[in-house]
């Protein structure tokens, strides 16, 4: 399986006749990409607006930010299956990718209606709470979107996720044609049979039990989002985005997926520092002590078959799923695999271990730090200038956004605005790191 | 202690340890017809009421679905 990434890096995004990219300015023709957004007769309104670096400008609510990329050649689309697309493998041909600019999914649609989520992450595109993250140094195009009230949550998630993506093909279509400024070849090509054979476990969370559905939207594997067992994925693949879409974290969205810098080290690396095997992608939050070990069991023996020496593991949740990661760990050193986990971690109060289940076989960590942003302290984001989105917040019982407000007030999303709850960099973009 | 996943509770010292359905519905299932479910409960709770009279020498799993000899408190295994 062999790809070809074409990259046209993106300084500047500006409203235009007529989309087209020229020399990193991306013009965008506003009334034809809003009128095929509007085409879904499930989509209630839709506006599009500007975000740039270092403006005073929020963005609130935030679902999604998604990199365009276009499949060129080859079979299928990037993000398949999401949404209804097409679920042709892919991996294979020639992609192109749009770099540094961000297609925001703004929208109050929340990600199922069982409670305990909410869509609380917002962003900033100045001060210290944006600096948290590596949107802010994008371009953002945001796509302001509300579904037909009287849908269901899932039918609503799938709208205005689909409107998203149709703004980030609308996008891609203006470099299919083009010669890439930059191109790299992503292949796993037969290597030197000394080199130590690595494999990266991509724990993802499911929404299944939480939300009582199997088809609730969340980070998708070609649209699926159940419990599954686990998914064995060429690098490829994820590079066109069939691991692809959001899921309450700042860090678990689309974009911070299509550029994990974790599988994109491992994948460059191929060949000269180790063998690098793929991917294997386990689902997490299982909801029985059997079905956690079971799948702990399954991903070390695959991993083995696969003739895996080493694991490189990292997950995108909290609290039980930590079981299922963790005794995947535990089963892979018991099979003579060495692991290397990167997490977060939650705050050792009153002692307490700063991660659920600490067992001696995952000895080799690397932290990135807590993933509750209260721990680490971070002070409420300042006033802006401009809001892009809604302009007051609701505060719902179980909001982690505005408690001091009490219930049922309205915040002014202006702000000020204390931050949301959680930080949890999933894949190691920051360099923040444990507290000794 | 009713868990769904047994062996935390395990290694965390919970002496009387029980199974419970899952995370998400641990002393029933909503899948189950309304009598059904109710005699699920009332198998798991009973079978936990029932552990209190049995002394154990540390943390012990007990299953309301094989009740009789209760099992080893397993160490995260």
């Amino acid at each position: 399986m062999r790809l070809e990434l074409g990259t046209f890096p993106v300084t500047d995004v500006v409203f235009g006749a007529q989309t087209r990219y020229d020399a990193g300015r991306l013009a965008v023709d506003r009334d034809s990409v809003l009128a095929a957004v509007r085409q879904d007769p499930r989509i209630a309104t839709a506006e599009l607006e500007l975000a740039r670096p270092g403006e005073s400008v929020r963005i609130w609510p935030v679902r999604d930010v998604i990199e365009p990329r276009i499949k060129v050649q080859g079979p299928g689309v990037c993000y398949p299956g999401i949404c209804g697309r097409d679920i042709a493998t892919v991996g294979e041909g020639r992609t192109h990718r749009l770099a540094g600019v961000g297609v925001v999914e703004v929208s109050s649609v929340n990600w199922h209606d069982a409670g305990g989520d909410y869509v609380e992450t917002y962003l900033d595109m100045a001060g210290h709470y944006g600096e948290m993250y590596p949107y802010r140094e994008l371009v953002n195009l945001c796509l302001v979107v509300e579904p037909d009230a009287t849908l269901g949550e899932e039918i609503k998630n799938y709208a205005v996720h689909k409107a998203a993506l149709t703004v980030s093909d609308r996008l891609g279509e203006a470099v299919r044609s083009l010669t890439p400024p930059e191109r790299e070849v992503f292949e796993l090509t037969p290597v030197d049979p000394a080199l130590p054979r690595v494999i990266y476990l991509w724990c993802v969370h499911s929404p299944q039990a939480m939300s009582g559905s199997p088809t609730a939207f969340c980070t998708a594997t070609y649209g699926l989002t159940q419990l599954t067992p686990p998914w064995y994925l060429h690098p490829n693949e994820i590079l066109d985005g069939a691991l692809t879409g959001p899921y309450r974290t700042a860090f678990a969205m689309s974009w911070t997926v299509a550029n994990n810098p974790l599988l994109l080290d491992l994948y460059r690396r191929h060949g000269r520092d180790w063998n690098f095997l793929g991917v294997i992608s386990l689902r997490t939050e299982w909801t029985t002590q059997t079905e956690k070990q079971l799948m702990a069991n399954q991903t070390a023996k695959l991993a083995k078959q696969l003739g895996a020496q080493g694991a490189v593991v990292t997950w995108d949740a909290g609290g039980n799923e930590f079981i299922e990661v963790v005794r995947s760990i535990q089963a892979c050193e018991r099979l003579g695999i060495k692991t290397v986990f990167l997490t977060s971690e939650d705050d050792a109060t009153d002692g307490a271990p700063t991660m659920l289940e600490p067992l001696p076989e995952a000895d080799a960590i690397v932290s990135t730090s807590f993933f509750k942003n209260v721990t680490l302290g971070v002070p409420e984001a300042p006033a802006v200038g401009r809001v892009i989105g809604l302009p007051t917040k609701k505060i719902l019982r179980g909001s982690t956004i505005g408690l001091h407000a009490g219930a049922d007030a309205t915040l002014p999303t202006a702000g000020p605005l204390p931050v949301p709850w959680r930080y949890d960099d999933h894949y190691g973009f920051n360099s923040l790191s444990c507290i000794e | 202690m009713i868990s769904a996943i047994y062996d935390f509770a395990l290694t965390t010292g919970a002496n009387r340890v029980i199974k419970g359905a899952r995370i998400e519905h641990v002393c029933g299932d909503p899948t189950l017809s309304a009598e059904k479910d109710y005699a699920l409960g009332m198998r798991i709770v009973t079978t936990a009421l029932e552990t209190l009279t049995i002394a154990v020498p540390g943390p012990t799993l007990f299953d309301p679905m094989a009740p009789g000899k209760p099992q080893e408190g397993a160490h995260a295994s």
